[in-house]
């Protein structure tokens, strides 16, 4: 029996076949897992749960959310405004606070401004991170300097060092706050992933670089810095998801500004019908968002890393 | 290719942890010519890695000295390229940048670098595989890899610390016979440390006995090639297997049993 074009082009079929197989398995499962956490929300929810008076049924949620994103009457109330150019914007609107256009008024400025903030400190921190890190194998100086000093702040847990930052900058400048503590979180662990990935690479690896004429700049153009690619994007995937979270605690605690100053503005009002709704989509939005940002940038690091099996596997 | 190799009062010691001195090399005097194919014989452990490290520029000397011609080695450099026992191919390459790192490193223009990559793809028989990652290869066929970027780096000396050793028989025969024409077509200098006392005498024209860190024995192996069974079953051959082994330690029936 030989084997022909026909049947290699059937096992090529074969193969395809499960791997779409493989993907709709995979997207049907999500579906299912999103259906089963709402179904079991809505348990909680319910008016027999001893937690119903704290949680919202989903569809509260969604609706609340729905409802105040683009303009909040709750807010209006309370004379809740998010425009940063409050000034100028009253000075068009030739009023009061009352007269000020809806958009003042609406969740969606404020969660823009937590996302704008933390992509800004998310970019810089890993910028600085990496920059020492990277540059840190080519002059091991740099390391023996900065490891000390990294060493003693990335002991400082990150929940301490936040109402620090608080305190430091004060209130009245959420962009300095909210980013400081970002780059301050993000650039030590770049910093960290960055050495660790470059330790990680085989000496072996190295050596037989060297023993090929590479010197101090090949073998960081051509070994380091793509041998480090996946760690250091697995440290990135780390740190983003660390600062919604970490960028939304910083506006609760006295910001006046973003996602994290909603929140706090709502917890006041917990007791009322619409306070736990209110927070519960809020955070469900930074999770949401969270998890949407996440799958892209898996999506890119598969790309980048398709050299290796764990970056060919990655995603689905 | 005019690279004399002098191995002059070489010592190589380590301290263990324990204190303890350990003599990974002790005075070892020998030369090679060039184009010679050395195999380095002997036990685990017996300094046949760490005189090859020396050689590489891996691995300071203790005293004495590896000269090139007359230079002192004093450092790695292209002009000793290392195929490794492990599998050190870059994975992040493609088959074709890995085979063109060392001319890319020592700044070969574009063209040339092309034309150099593409001869040892197909001398090791790689050319298919040119835009192919290092994952999608056998084991044998990263040794290739490996074996074309040390090759084409083009040093006149090319080391290698068993580089078959993981390989399952057929595709270390295979290599072999790769590795044995390339040398016959570029007459390279090449070290071989092997622990396999037939692949030593399959490959080399001398066998360099390494015990406990001392040369015991230089051997040469002036079998006719190509170098079949039928060649390693003669008396010749089979009196040079047994005086390796008898060199080693090792009694026929320990030999047989492993």
């Amino acid at each position: 029996m030989t084997t022909t074009e026909t049947d290699i082009l059937d096992v090529r079929a074969a193969a395809h076949r499960q791997k779409r197989r493989r993907q709709i398995a995979y997207v049907l499962y999500l579906i299912l897992g999103i259906i089963l956490s709402l179904l079991m929300w809505q348990l909680v929810a319910a008016p027999f749960s001893p937690l119903f008076y704290l949680v919202p049924p989903p569809f509260d949620a969604f609706r609340h959310f729905g409802e105040n994103l683009m303009f909040s009457e709750r807010m209006l109330e309370r004379y809740v405004h998010a425009c940063p150019d409050l000034l100028d914007e009253l000075e068009v609107a030739g009023g009061g606070m009352f007269d000020l256009p809806d958009h003042c008024f609406g969740y969606i400025r404020h969660l823009m401004r937590t996302t704008r903030n933390i992509m800004i400190a998310v970019t810089l921190g890993t910028v600085f991170g990496l920059t020492v890190g990277l540059s840190s194998l080519v002059f091991p100086r740099i390391a023996d300097v900065v490891t000390p000093i990294a060493g003693f702040f990335g002991t400082t847990p990150i929940f301490i060092a936040a109402p620090f930052f608080v305190i430091w900058f004060g209130i009245e400048y959420p962009l300095m706050t909210t980013v400081g503590v970002v780059v301050f979180y993000t650039t030590l662990l770049m910093y960290f992933f960055s050495r660790r990935a470059a330790d990680n690479i085989e000496v072996g690896i190295i050596e037989s670089a060297l023993t090929l004429g590479g010197d101090r700049r090949s073998i960081f153009r051509w070994v380091y810095l793509p041998g480090t690619i996946p760690e250091i994007a697995g440290g990135f995937r780390i740190a983003l998801a660390g600062a919604w979270g970490l960028g939304t605690l910083v506006e609760v605690l006295g910001i006046q500004m973003g996602g994290g100053f909603l929140i706090r503005m709502w917890s006041f009002a917990m007791g009322l019908l619409e306070g736990p709704a209110a927070v519960v989509s809020l955070i469900l939005f930074f999770g949401v968002l969270a998890v949407v940002v996440d799958g892209i940038l898996v999506l890119f690091i598969r790309y980048i890393t398709r050299w290796s099996e764990s970056g060919r596997k990655l995603g689905l | 290719m005019s690279t004399v190799v002098n191995f002059e009062n070489l010592w190589c010691v380590f301290e263990h942890r324990s204190g303890q001195l350990v003599h990974a090399l002790e005075d070892v005097n020998f030369r090679v010519d060039p184009g010679e194919f050395v195999c380095v014989v002997g036990r685990s452990g017996h300094g046949k890695t760490t005189l090859l490290r020396v050689l590489a520029g891996l691995q300071p000397p203790t005293a004495g000295a590896v000269k090139l011609g007359e230079t002192a080695v004093s450092g790695p450099g292209s002009d000793r390229a290392m195929v490794f026992q492990q599998d050190t191919v870059f994975p992040w390459l493609h088959v074709k940048e890995n085979v063109e790192f060392g001319l890319r490193a020592n700044k070969l223009p574009e063209d040339e670098r092309n034309e150099i990559t593409d001869y040892w793809l197909q001398a090791v028989g790689l050319e298919e595989f040119a835009d192919s990652w290092p994952r999608e290869l056998s084991g044998g066929m990263r040794k290739r890899v490996a074996l074309a970027s040390a090759m084409a780096v083009g040093s006149d000396v090319v080391l290698m610390d068993e580089p078959f050793g993981s390989l399952d028989y057929f595709t270390r025969r295979n290599l072999h016979e790769v590795l044995l024409n390339l040398w016959f077509e570029t007459k390279k200098t090449i070290f071989f440390v092997t622990h396999d006392i037939e692949e030593a005498l399959i490959l080399a024209d001398r066998v360099i006995l390494l015990a406990e860190g001392k040369l015991v024995d230089d051997i040469a192996v002036t079998l006719p090639r190509p170098r079949n069974e039928d060649v390693r079953a003669t008396p010749e051959a089979v009196g040079i297997f047994k005086l390796i082994l008898a060199h080693l330690g090792i009694t026929e029936e320990e030999a047989t049993q492993a």
